[in-house]
């Protein structure tokens, strides 16, 4: 896909080994910590996943699932959620201001100047990721910046900084992937043969390896391997001159990405 | 703990018993994950819940709260009847071959008692009179020991009889665990009673408290001395503390029956004269016997130039205990009567985190005054005006002193394994907030001033206490530190360790074990707790040059206990200390916990010398299997929690014979089997919030994530009441009521005991009314019941109803 060309190949990713989660939401604070971003009044949740969800104000939470088994038997594993960081980002293709940049070293990040407030980006994302700062005068679309800013001065994610059982790990993203498969090789029977990232949607930064069945952890399978961009690059391409005028469209698409924001669950 | 968090990375076996660490202690995961990543450790989980640890292990195993003895005990029970145990060990390092009084009986034979029980008569509490529970001595006064272990008086001989009535079926049948699952516990652990495997137990606040909590940490130390894991790396008695200074505020004798460094406080009525408190403080044999050199130097850091061999180091100005008890639970009792008319709670809040908090809060109201020191406004600081209170009637004067918080101030936090790490100040204190020694300082400067000015009954421990800290607004913390570490009196330099110390008035020390804490490290420049070097020649993370970690820097206590008698490794991958017999010197990762060098030639002393006593504190010299300073026997015996819903299945004997109860407001206790309190209850964390959650609470990024207080119960119990989850539910006890919301959850079920089902229900104790997301307090309802060696409450087993609000 040429527009992809740019990629480092050391680019970066993170691996995060869901059997070594333990659910302290250290990662969730420390993102709220380095981007400033406040605190949101909760309530009570059955699950303890709280924000219920990832929002402008949120852009990562860790998600408590407990599975019943028909043995009786239960399983309890904690699911970080966050931006995938796609290698090619459907939010990217989707918005014809280029709002949305793939960096060369793996971030997709957002510039707030260019924003047109379209909210393709929204529809365009295979995980629901983007979120729309809905009660702002000047509102932005927000998700995980992969700590960009971060990574400039040679940190990792705020995240990783502060997990402390080694569930998440940042590093170049094809070294990561290779050592996913060795921890799966390495202990045969306790792993899904999977990377989830490796191929999903063309591939991702942010890479998953877990015992559990990724359907059963909330993760979309059985997905395309094509990325979103791949399909669709010609036929966006054209969107910003069939967009103009199309005021009406664009507030029909208002009210359905806000109530698709309010009904969503899972991220 | 005997051992420390980086050595958890050494364990082949884990069990958790009665600790969350996954929750409460997330680093402790690192490590345990490490193990089982690169020695593929087992994990085993022993919880009435599901909790995020038994999410994480490879065994989880339901236990009905309070039976952690018949637990223990029935898997001492089957390594020694499957052979599992290690015996060499055994025979060598613990006091099994030890001959007992052949008067001495075991509850098995007298009804659930041992021999010598006093009971209760008028005023007098009920006793135990251990005059059975002695060893039997020959004629030089020698212990009399088989080390064939077939004597019926000997030590082995008596605990495998009382084991034997802790059989699978019958530990099965009191704690409501699973036979099947059971069994492969005690295969999986008991699989380290080899050489070169080593198990670790792991508890916390689940095995402490309860009536017999004590009694649940000999189980853990026992069964750790049956398969030979102390001492080792790896293995140990590890006992995860709650906060991360507890470890350092219990080494300063933070508890009201210690002075600084583990020696019992002065009695009134048995220590008259600093003669008598050696005479009775001083066991003939083991490290104990220097402890009139360890006081004798704390009283010379107290009162200085004051403090003379001839005056018995001004022994006499130190303040006395009465022989009542002051623990928690009796200061709150004495506080209802009104006998204690000012408190401070300093960086405490007994208004969340006590038991019984509801007398408790109504028991402040009698105080005259109240200074409470801490970050933020607690529970406690705000009784007079928590909900229901009417502040007008309300005459306590409360003062409240803004603390620093952790990063606004220096100085050191010890940590469970006993590290000693400096931490420097982040940032500066913010608004007026200054740092406890401050307060402590000006708070003792101004009592100092009033006794100069006003004389007073007894002024001279006061004026005449060495206190010199510097002059500056802030105490200079170096010379609190050396203090702390000691000092040689003629030149003030301080002492490299505990060794130093003498009973002539040369040395002053203000807390023996943290002797060399400060002293200078020869190659970092830089005092042993400021190290930060971490290069681990050893690989088995011992780090020395990383703090310093009490005693002398040693990390893995009893370590001599690591070799065989000879001085060989059990497990040579694990060399702690070694002897070297070609070269006739001990090879040691580990500062050894023995003489390893004689003290006056310099030579190195052959194993031999120290292969009968690896256990140095204890006067035997030897562990304890059998220890007859437990107040409630030298044995382990299972007793139901106080509250219960059921009658003892194992005797007569209902409850810890000796467990301590309260009177007034904190008295109320359901009684056994309780239709109106049906459910068992038990407290617990989450890691969100910290303690009584006051600092927690009032952080919006933490209260986010746990915003308010539930009650964790099964979807059985949830069907059978019409609850459904988030519902707002009415929890009950013999003590009040609370509204909460409820959390339906499969980690929580009930267990089969006895053939009948119990339904558990789990209660984070973090909220209180205080900050912007309150809650309910769970100690609102726990009793106040105590063990007798130490007093802890309760918190752990108690009975509750619960119904939709």
């Amino acid at each position: 896909m040429a527009g992809y060309t740019h990629l480092n190949e050391d680019r970066k990713g993170v691996l995060v080994d869901i059997t070594k989660c333990i659910g302290c939401r250290s990662c969730q604070v420390a993102c709220k910590n380095w981007n400033n971003l406040p605190a949101e009044k909760t309530s009570f949740t059955n699950d303890w996943t709280n924000p219920p969800k990832t929002s402008a104000t949120t852009w990562t939470r860790v998600a408590f699932r407990l599975i019943e088994e028909n043995n009786g038997g239960i399983k309890w594993r904690f699911v970080k959620n966050q931006c995938f960081h796609c290698e090619e980002p459907a939010c990217e293709s989707a918005c014809f201001v280029h709002a949305f940049i793939k960096l060369a070293d793996g971030p997709v990040v957002y510039k707030p100047n260019i924003c047109v407030g379209c909210r393709y980006c929204m529809l365009a994302c295979p995980f629901g990721v983007p979120s729309y700062e809905w009660d702002k005068a000047f509102p932005e679309v927000k998700k995980c910046t992969f700590c960009a800013d971060r990574q400039k001065e040679g940190l990792g994610p705020a995240c990783v900084s502060t997990c402390p059982t080694g569930a998440l790990k940042f590093g170049v993203r094809k070294e990561l992937l290779e050592e996913a498969k060795q921890r799966i090789a390495a202990s045969p029977g306790k792993y899904q043969p999977t990377v989830y990232g490796e191929k999903e949607y063309g591939g991702t930064s942010w890479l998953y390896i877990s015992d559990v069945p990724f359907e059963q952890m909330g993760f979309k399978t059985n997905v395309s391997e094509r990325s979103i961009p791949s399909y669709t690059w010609s036929v966006l391409k054209w969107t910003p001159y069939i967009a103009v005028g199309w005021t009406a469209a664009l507030t029909a698409l208002y009210l359905y990405t806000k109530r698709r924001a309010e009904v969503e669950e899972d991220h | 703990m005997t051992n420390h968090w980086v050595d958890y990375k050494n364990s082949d076996v884990f069990m958790i018993i009665g600790a969350n660490p996954a929750e409460n202690h997330p680093i402790a995961f690192k490590w345990i994950l490490d193990a089982r990543e690169n020695r593929g450790a087992k994990i085993i989980c022993v919880d009435p819940r599901f909790s995020k640890s038994a999410a994480l292990s490879d065994m989880y195993l339901r236990i009905r709260p309070g039976t952690d003895i018949p637990f223990l005990l029935g898997m001492m029970n089957y390594a020694i009847q499957n052979n599992l145990y290690f015996h060499d060990y055994v025979v060598n390092y613990t006091n099994a071959s030890y001959l007992i009084d052949p008067e001495f009986k075991l509850p098995g034979d007298n009804d659930g008692l041992f021999s010598g029980f006093v009971p209760k008569e008028g005023d007098k509490a009920a006793k135990y009179e251990a005059k059975t529970w002695q060893y039997q001595k020959d004629a030089d006064d020698k212990t009399k020991t088989d080390p064939t272990l077939q004597d019926p008086n000997c030590v082995w001989q008596l605990l495998k009889k009382h084991l034997a009535r802790y059989d699978v079926d019958t530990v099965c049948k009191v704690t409501g665990v699973n036979k099947e699952a059971y069994v492969e516990a005690c295969k999986l652990y008991c699989s380290t009673g080899v050489p070169n495997k080593v198990g670790n137990i792991i508890y916390a606040m689940g095995v402490t408290q309860h009536t017999h909590g004590g009694q649940n940490v000999r189980c853990v130390a026992m069964l750790q001395l049956l398969l030979g894991n102390i001492g080792m790396a790896g293995g140990g008695v590890n006992a995860q503390r709650g906060e991360s200074n507890v470890q350092g505020s219990t080494d300063m004798a933070m508890l009201f029956h210690l002075i600084p460094g583990y020696n019992p406080v002065p009695n009134a009525t048995l220590h008259k004269d600093w003669a008598m408190y050696k005479e009775k403080e001083t066991p003939k044999a083991g490290y104990w016997s220097n402890r009139p050199k360890f006081v004798a130097s704390m009283l010379k850091a107290f009162y200085g130039e004051h403090a003379t061999p001839e005056n018995d180091f001004c022994f006499d100005w130190l303040p006395k205990v009465d022989g009542r008890d002051h623990s928690h639970m009796a200061i709150f009792e004495e506080m209802e009567i009104g006998r204690i008319k000012g408190f401070f709670a300093w960086g405490q809040n007994p208004a969340v985190g006590g038991p019984g908090a509801i007398a408790a809060k109504k028991a402040m109201e009698r105080l005259e005054w109240m200074v409470a020191v801490d970050m933020v406004e607690t529970e406690t600081a705000a009784f007079w005006k928590r909900p229901g209170a009417d502040p007008k009637s309300i005459k306590t004067e409360v003062f409240f002193l803004p603390a620093c918080g952790p990063y606004e101030k220096e100085g050191t936090v010890t940590n469970s394994g006993r590290w000693a790490q400096y931490r420097w100040k982040a940032i500066e204190p913010l608004g007026d907030s200054k740092s406890d020694l401050w307060i402590a300082n000006k708070l003792f400067l101004a009592v100092k001033a009033l006794y100069a000015k006003e004389g007073g009954k007894f002024p001279d421990p006061i004026l005449k206490m060495k206190w010199d800290y510097g002059h500056g607004e802030e105490p200079e913390l170096d010379k609190v530190m050396l203090e702390i570490n000691g000092y040689t009196v003629a030149d003030g330099q301080a002492i490299a360790s505990f060794a130093a110390l003498q009973e002539d008035g040369s040395t002053a020390c203000g807390c023996w074990i943290y002797g060399g804490y400060f002293a200078t490290d020869k190659d970092l420049k830089v005092p042993n707790c400021k190290r930060r070097d971490n290069t681990d020649k050893s690989g088995l993370g011992l780090y020395p040059k990383w703090a310093f970690s009490w005693p002398v820097n040693r990390r893995i206590v009893y370590n001599r206990a690591s070799c065989d008698p000879a001085g060989n490794p059990w497990d040579p991958s694990r060399t702690l200390v070694k002897w070297d017999a070609a070269a006739s010197k001990w090879i040691t990762n580990d500062v050894p916990d023995f003489a390893a060098v004689d003290a006056k030639t310099k030579e190195p002393n052959p194993p031999e010398k120290s292969a009968k006593t690896p256990f140095i504190m204890n006067a035997e010299g030897v562990g304890k299997l059998f220890a007859n300073g437990m107040k409630e026997g030298p044995f382990p015996e299972h007793y139901e929690p106080i509250e219960t819903p059921i009658q003892n299945p194992l005797s007569k004997q209902q409850n810890n014979p000796l467990a301590t109860k309260r009177r007034g407001g904190f008295s109320f206790l359901a009684p056994v089997g309780s239709p109106d309190f049906p459910y068992i209850a038990t407290t617990h964390r989450v890691v969100e919030h910290y303690q009584s959650g006051a600092l927690t609470r009032n952080t919006p990024y933490l209260a986010e994530l746990m915003p308010e207080m539930f009650a964790m119960i099964s979807p059985v119990l949830a069907q059978k009441l019409g609850i459904n989850p988030g519902d707002a539910v009415v929890v009950s006890s013999a003590r009040g009521k609370f509204t909460c919301k409820a959390c339906v959850s499969p980690v929580m079920q009930p267990v089969n005991v006895n053939g009948a089902s119990y339904e558990i229900i789990g209660l984070p104790w973090h909220w209180g009314y205080q900050t912007d997301a309150p809650g309910a307090s769970a100690n609102d309802l726990t009793p106040c019941v105590g063990d007798p060696n130490t007093n802890i409450p309760e918190y752990k087993a108690w009975l509750c109803n619960i119904r939709k609000a």
